[in-house]
């Protein structure tokens, strides 16, 4: 069998399938669709004229009116101190709730499954005309002034999708690991809280770290909810985006916008790095996020 | 002997690695404080404004000068923010929906909302004392029917409606709202756009069957929804309020604005003749915008630093000279054409045509033509 | 491994033992009561209060819902013609997108999973996740700029003489199309190419072996196995696109709009939050309906399908 399969395999490899061929330019192709407003808002970027659609030159005006513009720098801020916080809460809640899920799981786990998913499937426009209401009624009619605060609604609104998302990872991660090693560990008489910080979180320590960068970057990309509940003064960055549209787009949101990408590459290159070093290689590199994404 | 061997094999390298346990929970725990001290820090204002000397003005789209922006903070301090809103109801629908929460110091409202807004409680009562620079308005814009005695308002400034279209492709002259229906049919069909506003799209019909543009006759009612829905949905491409990005970079063939939004957009396109402005024979809406300063507004002071820097004579010349629309100061069109304004034709209106157009009223028929135009938004474009 | 089965059953004499084992199992689900909270206070409830609102009505011009008299009316409205036929053009851009984006992104995992080398799987993959990663309002915008009739891509057109005239694709309902399939093809992708990378090459061997051609390869071992993929991409990408509320804003106009804009505009400038929340509602049900009567489609296909394999197996194994 194996030889036969060593002497056909160079066969194979001098000839070309059509049908290889076709599928490697439909692949080729895909990329191409893919990549293509990006480039387009890359380019754009060095437009030197008044609105983005106008194409006058090439130049960095952009680039450096948008670092100078006060609005920009601002709304950039909010929108990563959101992430960052959306980033904890959702790392929190999900890493407990996954362990939760798998190690404990009561009469609550299918319901609470039904609830995340759901969490998942609801359009952003509902979340966004369901959280505004509650938030001013929480706010302002019974008085919990800490729900008028932009970035407090901003982590909220973010968190609900975020953790779920985390949940599932961590619960993917987790679903694989036997509990021997826990199990050894309370044999050895060690407490909850030490069998936790030892052996269950460095284990999952991967899912965790991808699960909080996927609610980061998932945190930077939210507008609808954003639009919704933000509060004047704390408009985040996709939102200010949204509002320009109305108004007018200039090349500064074009500048900004590839910054923000090369950035969100930058903190996935982070995350690859240190998931590279995951040994098990389930939870490891973009196929490991990929899969614990989508395979819940 | 061999249990070295089984405990490597059972403890992960994970353990091994430099981001140990201790430094992961520690930077989460720093990550943790640093947000939410940020996040207290940053909006230490009662509504959430980002410093503590800023100003949130929710306004139209494009409508005031960068430069008077930027002058203001170098002169009196606060950092403005804008957020634009393309219709009276979409603002009233947010300043009334977070109930003073929104953050906003000061809004825009078109006069005729101006009183819905105050009996909604969405409006501060103004302290005149603090607005020395009202003196400098012509009394035609002060003490109005909408708002006697300026309580909640003070005169941005006013003007009209019409639209433009593209003479490369609408070859003949359009004259009136009539042409401009028609025209929406036939050459610039599926590339027209009206504005975000109910009335303005009703105002389209009445003007051209010389109805009333406040009526309230259930009859001339029904007919506007029938043509609309069944002449004009099929035709509409968008609605759109801030047109003159539109306007600049030539997107569409018959566009439904506003005279200044007109003259902006005109003057920022590369053929400034291709677009021509029609002051419909017929006549038109007759409007005046306002500052007003929002319930709640954090910044209740830089707000009316600001409208106050904004009614001086030579920075209202300034605004003028951006937006295109007549800022009701006195003397305000003589110190235009000394400073040579471009298209003045577009920003004064002559009394000849003055004389045609009609201040827009909230009437008992507003809940209707609201509904007509959802259903035209809904209808539109098939 | 034995010494530990030997340590899981409490050997007698050493008291501490069971109450280690009784610490490991102490706290029953503690660790989801945060996040329950959390759902609960900032999903359950404010869905809660838009369920609410929907049986309520708009009392006044200026007044945004009131709820002291409850009835079915505002979903009546929401069902109304004008506004139905929204929800029919959504579900149509919806099913239309979600099949478009399984046409294209098919034969891409298909490709990325089984033909490529393993070294260049990797890069393709974070290629494929790059766009995902970019703001999905920038790179709605970068169509928008891209499909303008003055832009570059209706010059280009003009010149080779492929159009007659300015591009008008922008602001009707063939862009919304355009923008939503590239907006969520990479949701399709992932998917796809998790379950077709889990697929092992020596099934495809094996049918080879048994006598199989390449297409009845496919058609009875490939396309079996990646179903699970195929149902949680089609998931992952209908449901979103049904709610999609900055596609059809940016790319649509007056005629590209969907549900989401119509939700929107309930609660941003028509102020009625009672016919705003009822189309909400609906809109969920829709979306749970829809994908309830595909899933059964999908079910009743796959066992169709494992039923006619299973019988010619062994007809082929006596040949």
């Amino acid at each position: 069998m194996t030889d036969t399969a060593s002497v056909s395999k160079p066969v194979r490899r001098r000839r070309i399938r059509p049908g290889d061929a076709l599928l490697n330019v439909w692949g080729m192709l895909g990329l191409l669709f893919l990549f293509f407003p990006i480039v387009v808002i890359v380019v754009f970027s060095f437009n030197t004229g008044r609105t983005l659609q106008m194409f006058e030159g090439f130049g960095v005006d952009a680039y450096v009116s948008a670092m100078n513009n006060p609005a920009i720098v601002n709304a950039i801020t909010v929108s990563l101190i959101t992430a960052a916080g959306t980033a904890v809460v959702a790392t929190l809640l999900g890493t407990f709730a996954g362990i939760a899920l798998t190690r404990r799981p009561g009469w609550w786990a299918p319901g609470l499954l039904v609830l995340l998913g759901l969490v998942m499937v609801t359009p952003e426009i509902v979340s966004a005309i369901s959280l505004l209401p509650w938030f001013v009624t929480l706010g302002v009619d019974w008085g919990f002034d800490a729900f008028n605060i932009g970035q407090v609604r901003l982590i909220i609104a973010n968190s609900l999708f975020a953790s779920a998302v985390v949940t599932f990872i961590v619960r993917a991660r987790m679903t694989g690991m036997n509990e021997f090693l826990e199990e050894a560990a309370a044999d050895l008489y060690a407490p909850p809280f030490r069998r936790f910080t030892d052996i269950t979180l460095p284990l999952i320590r991967p899912a965790v770290i991808s699960g909080a960068l996927l609610a980061f970057t998932l945190s930077l990309d939210n507008t609808v909810v954003s639009s919704f509940v933000s509060v004047a003064g704390s408009t985040p960055w996709p939102v200010y985006i949204f509002a320009s549209l109305k108004a007018s787009l200039r090349p500064d949101i074009a500048a900004m916008s590839t910054l923000m990408l090369v950035l969100t590459l930058i903190v996935l290159a982070v995350a690859a790095l240190i998931l590279r070093r995951d040994p098990t290689g389930e939870g490891g590199g973009a196929a490991g996020l990929t899969s614990a994404m989508v395979g819940r | 002997m061999t249990q070295q061997p089984h405990i490597r094999a059972l403890i992960p390298e994970a353990l091994k690695s430099s981001l140990t346990r201790r430094s992961f929970l520690g930077g989460t725990a720093a990550l943790g404080v640093g947000a939410f001290l940020a996040a207290c820090s940053s909006s230490s204002g009662g509504g959430g404004g980002a410093s503590s000397d800023g100003l949130n003005i929710y306004t139209w789209g494009e409508y005031d000068d960068p430069a008077v922006l930027t002058d203001f903070t170098a002169a009196k301090g606060p950092k403005i923010t804008l957020d634009s809103y393309g219709s009276n109801p979409e603002m009233i629908a947010k300043l009334s929906a977070a109930k003073g929460t929104t953050g906003y110091d000061i809004c825009v409202p078109t006069h005729s909302s101006v009183q819905q807004m105050a009996t909604g409680g969405l409006l501060t009562e103004l302290d005149h004392s603090k607005l020395p620079n009202m003196k400098n308005l012509t009394p035609k814009v002060l003490n109005t029917p909408f708002d006697p005695g300026n309580k909640y308002s003070v005169c941005k400034d006013w003007g009209s409606t019409g639209y433009v279209y593209d003479t490369t492709v609408i070859k003949r002259d359009l004259t009136s709202w009539a042409d401009f229906l028609d025209a929406a049919q036939k050459e610039a069909s599926g590339s027209m756009s009206f504005l975000e506003d109910q009335g303005e799209v009703a105002f389209t019909y009445f003007w051209s069957n010389g109805i009333d543009e406040n009526t309230t006759d259930p009859a001339h009612i029904a007919a506007y929804r029938s043509f609309i829905l069944d002449k004009i949905a099929p035709h509409v491409q968008a609605f759109e309020s801030s047109t003159n990005a539109s306007i600049s970079s030539s997107a569409r063939t018959l566009i439904h604005c506003w005279n200044g939004d007109a003259r902006l957009g005109i003057l920022a396109n590369p053929e400034p003749d291709r677009y021509k402005w029609v002051w419909p024979s017929e006549g038109a809406n007759l409007w005046q915008d306002n500052w007003a300063i929002v319930k709640g507004a954090p910044h209740e002071d830089a707000a009316y630093e600001f409208i106050n820097y904004v009614l001086d004579p030579a920075v209202s010349l300034k605004e003028l000279t951006y937006i295109g629309y007549n800022t009701g100061i006195q003397g305000i069109e003589d110190a235009a054409k000394k400073a040579d304004v471009k298209r003045p034709d577009l920003v004064f209106i002559s009394d000849a045509i003055m004389s045609k157009l009609v201040y827009s009223q909230m009437t008992s028929a507003d809940g209707t033509i609201i509904g007509i135009y959802d259903e035209l938004k809904a209808a539109a474009g098939k | 491994m034995t010494t530990l089965e030997g340590r899981a059953a409490p050997t007698p004499g050493t008291a501490d033992v069971p109450a280690a084992r009784r610490r490991l199992r102490a706290p029953k689900g503690l660790g989801a009561l945060p996040i329950s909270v959390w759902i609960l206070l900032f999903f359950i409830l404010p869905f809660g209060l838009v369920v609410w609102y929907s049986f309520g009505y708009k009392p006044g011009l200026y007044v945004t819902h009131a709820n002291d008299v409850l009835s079915l009316d505002r979903y009546g409205q929401a069902a109304s013609p004008a506004f139905f036929s929204i929800f029919v053009r959504t579900l149509k851009i919806a099913v239309t997108g979600t099949v478009i984006c399984l046409a294209i992104a098919f034969p891409m995992a298909y490709w990325m999973a089984v033909k490529l080398a393993p070294k260049w799987r990797g890069i393709v993959l974070a290629l494929i996740l790059i766009p995902y990663w970019t703001n999905f309002l920038v790179r709605t915008i970068g169509w928008q700029i891209s499909l303008s009739p003055e832009g570059f891509v209706s010059k280009t057109l003009q010149w080779a003489h492929l159009t007659d005239g300015p591009l008008h694709v922008l602001y009707t309902s063939a862009a919304v199309q355009l923008g939503v399939v590239y907006n969520y093809l990479p949701l399709m992708i992932l998917p796809l190419y998790v379950a077709l990378e889990r697929l092992d090459p020596k099934l495809l061997e094996a049918s080879r072996d048994l006598g199989g051609t390449v297409w009845s390869t496919f058609w009875h071992v490939t396309i079996p196995l990646s179903m699970p993929g195929v149902t949680a991409g089609m998931l992952l990408v209908f449901v979103p696109l049904m709610g999609d509320y900055i596609t059809p804003t940016v790319l649509g106009g007056a005629s590209g709009s969907m549900v989401g804009q119509m939700v929107a505009a309930q609660f941003q400038s028509a102020q009625n939050w009672a016919l705003g929340s009822a189309m909400a509602v609906l809109l969920m049900l829709a979306i749970f309906g829809t994908s309830a009567v595909v899933g059964a489609a999908l079910k009743v296909v796959g066992a169709i399908a494992t039923a006619a394999t299973s019988l010619k197996l062994p007809l082929k194994e006596n040949a």
